[in-house]
């Protein structure tokens, strides 16, 4: 880890820089809907500096919503060619990504690559640097305290700035981020601590208690009233930094097309389906469960991770607003 | 499956297509690719996506035994948008494969044992695969029972092979069909799977049981093997959730923490006893 | 609040209700959906101008439906739906009791269906004024303006279908979107699909949405998606004079057909 300082002013010369160094810059964009969405952008006055959390998070970038795994041609001889080429995807900066979600990039690399390593997942993320801004402010929705991060916490970024008045302080934690700072703007570090800049987040639920106490809520009684309210629609999944799943579509005709993989949500009814109608999971109340679970105890199982990093995006974006922490604080009741 | 990219498939070629029933067909597929056919081997027990680019993919084991190289083959019921376009493909035509997934049958384990298989409607295939395997190999095992049933004689599949096992004379074959299923020249047993099995209970020492079918017969019927003595590792089923990716990813599959097409398909009774009721 | 508290206790009192759908505040202070099963809880029930979600959605709801005896706190919203989805013929399977809260402040428990339907039409709403001043800009858009504003909004579009699960009109088992035989939608969130999505929801909505707005109000991604279907509101109004929500036995242009049909095509 490195600690540098970079001045405030510096900031825009340093974001310009990096678009003109021929990367694409991600970063959060206030859009007309009052919403704050994470879009490419030409320059640093485009971005929005003011914003809680982006509406959706930015694991789109090295897990896009649609993502083209092959092309196919019949040729005349009913034989098929599958075409996959991969080499246009650019080197990708993802600017002001939240400390939550940047530690969400660290289950997303686990879950995708240490086991049957996804292809194109890994070629994205070798392509994409984060830098990511700490929080000064919080709302009512946010629980990183929750779940063992913090509004500061460096890991899973490249680079973590965090405003301190007229300066930034600077963590560099990887080669990748060493390689992106242009050293004329960056100087060695003050003696300033960071935390005091930093919003307060109050804990909701302790960790440990739930831990523990997860292990038996698949039973417990409440779910269904937990999850009453549960339309079952993709919103909350979509916009979950942590949630990989999809489905598998062709496009096109028997001739030629493209086989596609797209964002998919175990809250959607048809998700478990089988063929035959019969459904493992036939009610809101079990998949509403399903979600949770995975976040709370099957991925702690499987990755030693929760993989829930607290953004509470998806409290803000139900439509029926339900509360993940609430719903955790209730099924896991003693 | 060795491929580095999971999801681009391997070319392979119906070389033989044998209508089971008006809307169950197995197809004998051959690689196209001679390399991929070196490069692919399996395991009793796996399975692979089988697809025609435009429709999609689906899901079915492998039903030919391990011990037969150079081909898989394939049964599966035309359900849905993906199987009746496969239905349609004709001898020669090419579609798409991946796979192998999935873990396999411990089928070493089981020299020297008696094996019983139990099995409904179009779940054959998938313990028609082992069955083989064990006939390639009869001397390394004891007696070899197998409970089948369908829910009418139409629908029972592989017609020709049970005919073959019959005339083997070292099977024991209980075949029956739901009550009001059977034909005039029907001879076999009449009643569900899970009552004929419970009526002549198979012998439980030295012998592990192998369970297939829809969701409701492995619900019913592991406890009844259990109660017939088998312990619970030794008791092996084969499960069908829903699959997309067959790589752990898509997330479709899952049954509590466990992904079907990566730990299985192949659980014994002991596992699916520790996992919760989403099969 | 009080008021409407001590109503619904004495509902669940005398067994006229075993589950209230009604709103309670969030941590976030906004009203939310909550749904009550036991007096205890009865505490957090709360009604303002702020209660924007409609209800009605959830009575089609498996978990809900097992209740039996449903209480419903409508909004006006709320209430059309409700006279839209009976004269649908839905919710033959529950016995519902239907409350709100007037001007007033006062509670009413409508004792049925026809009390409702008097209600709506003594209180009918208007369309909104944002929609209205969003519309009168799209009309005064060239058509190709207007093509490229549409197309730019859904190319947006990620297809959570979270503007479909909170539509009360749309209870479809299985949706148009999900059949795959053949596959009329295609279902990757990419633009030509999502347009798609939106026509044919539009079409399947016309003259039958009550207006709620609430599939444009909880769009994560802020896609105006209720216009469309208030415009197709609106010019059925113009072109056939019905209105959706309004009857119990109402005649929806749609789906109805009359010998002296204006439209030539149909005879
Ligand atoms: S919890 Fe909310 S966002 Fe998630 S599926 Fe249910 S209704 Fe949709
Ligand atoms: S589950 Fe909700 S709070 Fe947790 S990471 Fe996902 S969107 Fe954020
Ligand atoms: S199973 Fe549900 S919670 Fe888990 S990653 Fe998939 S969509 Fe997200
Ligand atoms: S709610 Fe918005 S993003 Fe979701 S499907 Fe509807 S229009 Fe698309
Ligand atoms: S089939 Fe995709 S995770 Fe199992």
């Amino acid at each position: 880890m490195e600690i540098k300082t970079i001045t405030s002013a510096n900031i825009p010369v340093f974001f310009n820089n990096l678009v003109k160094s021929g990367k694409v810059v991600v970063a959060p964009v206030l859009k007309k809907s009052g919403k704050v969405f994470f879009e490419s952008v030409q320059s640093y006055d485009q971005v929005s500096t003011d914003y809680i959390q982006t509406a959706f998070s930015a694991k789109s970038v090295v897990f896009p919503e649609v993502e083209e795994l092959f092309s196919y041609t019949k040729k005349e001889d009913g034989d098929f060619e599958f075409r996959n080429d991969m080499s246009n995807v650019p080197e990708t900066v993802i600017w002001g990504l939240r400390p939550c979600d940047s530690s969400a990039f660290n289950y997303l690399t686990d879950f995708f690559l240490k086991e049957n390593p996804d292809t194109y997942f890994k070629l994205r993320k070798e392509r994409t640097t984060l830098i990511s801004v700490s929080c000064a402010k919080a709302d009512a929705a946010c629980f990183c305290t929750s779940v063992g991060l913090n509004p500061g916490n460096v890991t899973g970024s490249d680079i973590l700035l965090t405003a301190m008045g007229d300066s930034y302080y600077v963590e560099i934690s990887t080669e990748k981020g060493k390689s992106v700072i242009d050293t004329a703007l960056f100087t060695d570090s003050t003696e300033k601590s960071k935390e005091e800049f930093l919003a307060k987040v109050e804990t909701k639920f302790s960790m440990d208690e739930i831990r523990e106490r997860i292990q038996t809520a698949y039973d417990s009684a409440e779910w269904k009233h937990e999850s009453m309210g549960c339309l079952g629609c993709g919103a909350c999944a979509f916009s979950c930094p942590t949630c990989t799943c999809f489905d598998i579509q062709d496009e096109g005709s028997q001739e030629s097309g493209k086989r596609l993989r797209c964002w998919d949500a175990c809250g959607f009814g048809q998700f478990t389906r089988h063929a035959s109608g019969h459904n493992p999971k036939s009610n809101q109340t079990a998949r509403r469960r399903q979600r949770l679970m995975h976040k709370f105890k099957y991925s702690v199982e499987n990755f030693g991770i929760v993989s829930c990093v607290g953004c509470g995006r998806c409290i803000r974006v139900c439509p029926a607003h339900l509360n993940i922490f609430e719903n955790i604080l209730n099924v896991t009741k003693a | 499956m060795d491929k580095e990219n999971k999801y681009i498939p391997y070319r392979v070629r119906i070389a033989k297509k044998t209508q089971e029933s008006s809307n169950i067909q197995t197809y004998r597929l051959e690689f196209v690719d001679e390399k991929d056919a070196e490069n692919f081997s399996f395991r009793s027990g796996q399975f692979c996506e089988y697809g025609v680019p435009g429709e999609g993919e689906s899901t079915f084991c492998i039903a030919s035994p391990d011990t037969r190289k150079g081909y898989v083959e394939c049964t599966f019921r035309t359900t849905g948008r993906v199987t009746a376009a496969l239905a349609n493909c004709e001898e020669n035509d090419i579609i798409s494969l991946r796979g192998p997934f999935g873990n396999a049958f411990p089928i070493e384990q089981w020299y020297g044992k008696n094996v019983v298989f139990v099995t409904g409607g179009i779940a054959l295939p998938p313990l028609r695969c082992v069955i083989d395997t064990l006939l390639d190999q009869r001397e390394k095992f004891g007696e070899i029972s197998v409970y089948y049933g369908a829910k009418n004689v139409e629908e029972l599949t592989y017609k020709a092979e049970l005919e073959e096992w019959a005339a083997r004379g070292d099977m024991n074959l209980f075949i029956t069909v739901d009550p009001g299923g059977e034909t005039p020249e029907w001879k076999n047993f009449i009643g569900f799977v899970p009552t004929i099995l419970e009526q002549n209970p198979p012998k439980s020492d030295n012998a592990v049981a192998v369970i297939a079918g829809p969701p409701i017969l492995i619900k019913l019927g592991m406890p009844i093997l259990a109660k017939s003595g088998f312990p619970n590792d030794q008791i092996y089923t084969t499960l069908e959730n829903r699959m997309k990716c067959g790589v752990g990813k898509c997330g479709h599959c899952t049954v509590g923490k466990t992904y079907v097409c990566k730990d299985g398909p192949v659980f014994t009774y002991e596992e699916v006893l520790g996992m919760p009721l989403e099969y | 609040m009080k008021l409407l508290q001590n109503k619904v206790a004495e509902l669940f009192e005398n067994g006229t209700i075993n589950l209230m759908i009604g709103f309670k505040e969030a941590l976030t202070k906004q009203p939310v959906p909550c749904f009550i099963e036991k007096a205890s809880e009865i505490e957090q029930l709360i009604y303002t101008k702020d209660c924007k979600n409609n209800l009605s959605v959830y009575l089609h709801k498996p978990e809900v439906k097992q209740a039996g005896k449903i209480g419903i706190l409508a909004n006006i919203a709320t209430l059309r739906a409700l006279v839209q989805l009976t004269s649908e013929n839905q919710f033959w399977d529950i016995e519902k009791t239907v409350l709100t809260v007037n001007d007033k402040e006062e509670v009413i428990v409508f004792s049925d269906m026809e009390e409702v339907e008097a209600y709506v039409q003594a209180n009918f709403p208007e369309f909104s004024e944002e929609d209205l001043k969003l519309l009168d800009y799209l009309e005064s858009l060239s058509r190709e303006d207007r093509w490229k504003y549409w197309t730019e909004q859904f190319s947006a579009c990620i297809k959570c279908y979270a503007c479909r699960a909170v539509c009360p009109m749309c209870y479809c088992p299985q949706c148009t979107v999900e059949c795959n035989q053949p596959q009329w939608i295609k279902t990757s969130a990419q633009t030509t699909g999502n347009l798609e999505w939106h026509i044919m929801r539009a079409m399947h909505l016309a003259g039958r949405c009550i207006n709620c707005g609430e599939c444009g109000r909880i769009c994560p991604v802020g896609i105006p998606v209720h216009l469309l279907t208030v415009k197709m509101n609106q010019d059925l109004f113009k072109e056939f004079g019905t209105k959706s929500g309004f009857a119990l036995k109402g005649d929806y242009a749609l789906n109805s057909f009359k010998p002296d049909d204006k439209e030539g095509f149909i005879k």
